[in-house]
């Protein structure tokens, strides 16, 4: 029995835990390889996307600063409304004229559209933590250490359901494969008639969309500040969908889930009176050993 | 002093024109810019304030420096660069504080330090390039402050490392013109760096590695030598910082920090010196932050532009710069690739000697900027 309590500590709690967290991770992935299988580039204003959506939100949930008070699904509705509209924004304002530029000057760019957003969000509403409000209170699971909430499922679920929707769109649909044709061969795919701009007008509004959902869903479950998406989740979410292959949807989902456990792990084993920050110190090492032995990741492989 | 303030403006070498200014020429010049000497010399240190805040502004222009050989010279981003300056920081104060060691030998130890943490990443660089290697150095910085910075060992306990300045530099402004003084050695390195074979031997790299090697350079080691520089050099500036501030925690060098190196190099200008002095003085705190305390004016105008946010308080007007710090970077990178240098090109390249001309190609050589540099 006391066997069974230390086995459920030591390694159910931080796999469950892992899984879970590691789901908002391969969430906010999900939208990187979007991006990066559209444009090839890292996006990293993901993250504030994310953000923005959970503000908006939790703004019209509350009715803060003389906003209406909404129905708690309506107001999610304006938040992914939010999210997807900011991302067409940087779409048209920053990544287009950049597409010819070379690619690391657009992710600059990118750095700079979060750090815009983040200080916006800081002169709105100052850097004091928010509480947001679940869309489900209360727990599936509760004993001991081990601790299920119902956001928590909500997480698993609406990401394994957008990682199956977004694989299926690029295998099935001609739209999902002229997103290929744009990232592969602008010019060409131009000529045989495709826009290429309303190409990546849809796929930056899809990673948006993308990105305001994992915002809306985490806010809950994390400290609730501005820039809480950049600072909390982009970094594993990048780690996250290197590891399982930058250009495949179900290896964001993959790679989320092993670096949320390997972070649970390494806050697990390493010990803090040695050195502190060990889920950090493991995924950097993951990161390292899957680009220096398999750069392409677990289950990428090109377009 | 007044030469070595020269040097440090007008930075970018000269591609001297035929002939070149006559006598008169160069005394107009010099005459022109003693209010600029006058300023670096007098104003700051005369005022502790601006001596402190001017002190921030020479740590971050080696910064700046040190960032510039990895984005500007060799075309990859480094979103980890305050992790090397932190190492060089903690490997100053721990082995001042914790092991007595002399201060020069804390700063030797901070150089090499730093050094040997570039080294790891660009080990990396040799196999890993473009995309990935911008993100490997990110999770690096990162990894760092929340490990390595953390550790009670090298902080105290958490309470922060303590290094204090020997009793010959306690005094705030001759602390400023030591570090002034490094910044001119570091200026100058760098600027031999730049016009030898090594960093030829570096921009051939950056254009393309296989044409570089089939002209029978050395990839790995000017690779391995341009991090190992660049570290060696931001660790020098944390140290620097580190007897600065007085005081090193781990929660000073975050990723937000990471951000505001790259940016002032972008905003600055890429692939040039005195872009990358300009851009440190903009955001370090002499620049915008100062310029919105000290300047009534635009604290009023910026309070009531931002009134219309509900709750707005005058708190958050400390926020303010961040904003015009991004909005400045997106400009940059939209409009003016070359950042701030191009933009004071015409003027930096009469002060070198050369004529005045608004055109972009008179002088050419290594120093010119071509669009913003960085390579995928």
């Amino acid at each position: 029995m006391l066997l069974a309590a230390e086995f459920n500590a030591d390694v159910l709690t931080p796999l469950v835990s892992g899984a879970i967290q590691g789901s908002l991770y391969g969430l906010l992935g999900l939208g990187l390889v979007l991006l990066y299988k559209g444009n090839r580039i890292f996006n990293f204003a993901q993250g504030e996307f994310g953000t923005v959506a959970a503000l908006l939100t939790y703004a019209f949930v509350v009715g803060s600063g003389g906003l209406p008070e909404l129905p708690y699904l309506v107001a999610v509705l304006i938040g992914l409304v939010g999210g997807t509209l900011m991302a067409l924004l940087t779409e048209r304002v920053v990544a287009r004229p950049l597409f010819h530029q070379p690619k690391v000057t657009t992710v600059v760019a990118t750095a700079g559209v979060a750090l815009l957003a983040i200080s916006i969000e800081l002169l709105f509403i100052g850097a004091n933590p928010l509480t947001a409000r679940p869309a489900i209170e209360g727990n599936l699971i509760s004993s001991g250490s081990l601790q299920v909430t119902y956001q928590q499922v909500l997480i698993v679920l609406a990401l394994a359901v957008l990682a199956l929707a977004s694989a299926l769109f690029f295998k099935k649909t001609q739209t999902g494969l002229a997103i290929l044709a744009v990232s592969q061969e602008p010019t060409a795919t131009s000529l045989v008639g495709i826009s290429v701009n309303r190409v990546s007008a849809l796929t930056w509004g899809m990673a948006g969309f993308l990105g305001a959902a994992a915002g809306i869903l985490l806010a809950p479950t994390t400290l609730f500040a501005p820039g809480f998406m950049t600072g909390a989740a982009l970094i594993p979410a990048f780690t996250a969908a290197v590891f399982g292959g930058i250009t495949s949807l179900p290896g964001a989902f993959l790679g989320g889930v092993v670096i949320g456990i390997v972070e649970q792990f390494g806050n697990k084993w390493v010990p803090t009176t040695f050195i502190p920050g060990g889920n950090r110190i493991l995924v950097f090492l993951t990161l390292l050993i899957i680009l220096v032995v398999k750069p392409s990741g677990l289950l990428g492989k090109e377009a | 002093m007044t030469a070595t303030a020269e040097t440090a403006v007008a930075a970018p070498p000269a591609g001297h024109a035929k002939g070149g200014p006559s006598l008169a020429g160069w005394l107009v010049r010099g005459v022109l810019l003693l209010p600029l000497v006058y300023f670096f010399l007098s104003v700051i240190p005369g005022s502790a304030d601006l001596t402190e805040r001017g002190t921030e502004w020479v740590v971050f222009a080696l910064v700046g420096i040190s960032l510039n050989i990895i984005i500007g010279y060799t075309g990859q981003l480094s979103l980890g660069h305050q992790g090397f300056v932190g190492v060089g920081a903690f490997a100053a104060a721990y082995s001042l504080t914790v092991h007595q060691v002399p201060f020069a030998l804390s700063i030797i130890l901070a150089i090499v330090v730093g050094g040997l943490f570039a080294m790891l990443i660009g080990f990396a660089a040799l196999r890993i390039t473009g995309l990935y290697l911008s993100l490997i150095t990110l999770v690096f910085g990162i990894t760092l402050e929340q490990s390595l910075f953390q550790q009670p060992d090298l902080t105290n306990g958490g309470a922060g490392q303590p290094a204090y300045k020997p009793d010959a530099l306690i005094e705030p402004s001759r602390y400023y013109f030591f570090c002034l003084a490094i910044l001119v050695v570091i200026v100058f390195i760098d600027w031999r760096l730049t016009s030898t074979k090594a960093g030829r031997a570096l921009f051939a790299l950056r254009e393309n590695e296989r044409v570089a090697a089939a002209f029978g350079i050395n990839v790995t080691a000017y690779k391995l030598l341009a991090f190992v520089m660049s570290g060696a050099i931001a660790g020098l500036a944390g140290a620097l910082f580190a007897f600065k501030s007085e005081q090193v925690t781990g929660e000073d060098y975050d990723f937000f920090l990471a951000l505001t190196f790259v940016l002032m190099v972008v905003v600055g200008g890429l692939n040039s010196r005195f872009g990358v002095l300009v851009g440190a003085f903009l955001f370090s705190r002499i620049g915008l932050d100062y310029a919105i305390e000290r300047f009534h004016w635009i604290h009023e105008l910026l309070v009531e532009g931002f009134l219309f946010v509900p709750g707005f308080g005058e708190e958050r007007i400390q926020f303010a710069p961040r904003l015009i710090g991004a909005f400045l970077l997106l400009l940059t990178l939209l409009q003016f690739p070359g950042g701030i240098a191009q933009q004071l090109r015409p003027f930096t390249r009469w002060f070198a000697g050369g004529p005045f001309s608004f055109k972009h190609d008179v002088d050419g050589g290594p120093g010119t900027v071509e669009g913003s540099s960085v390579r995928a």
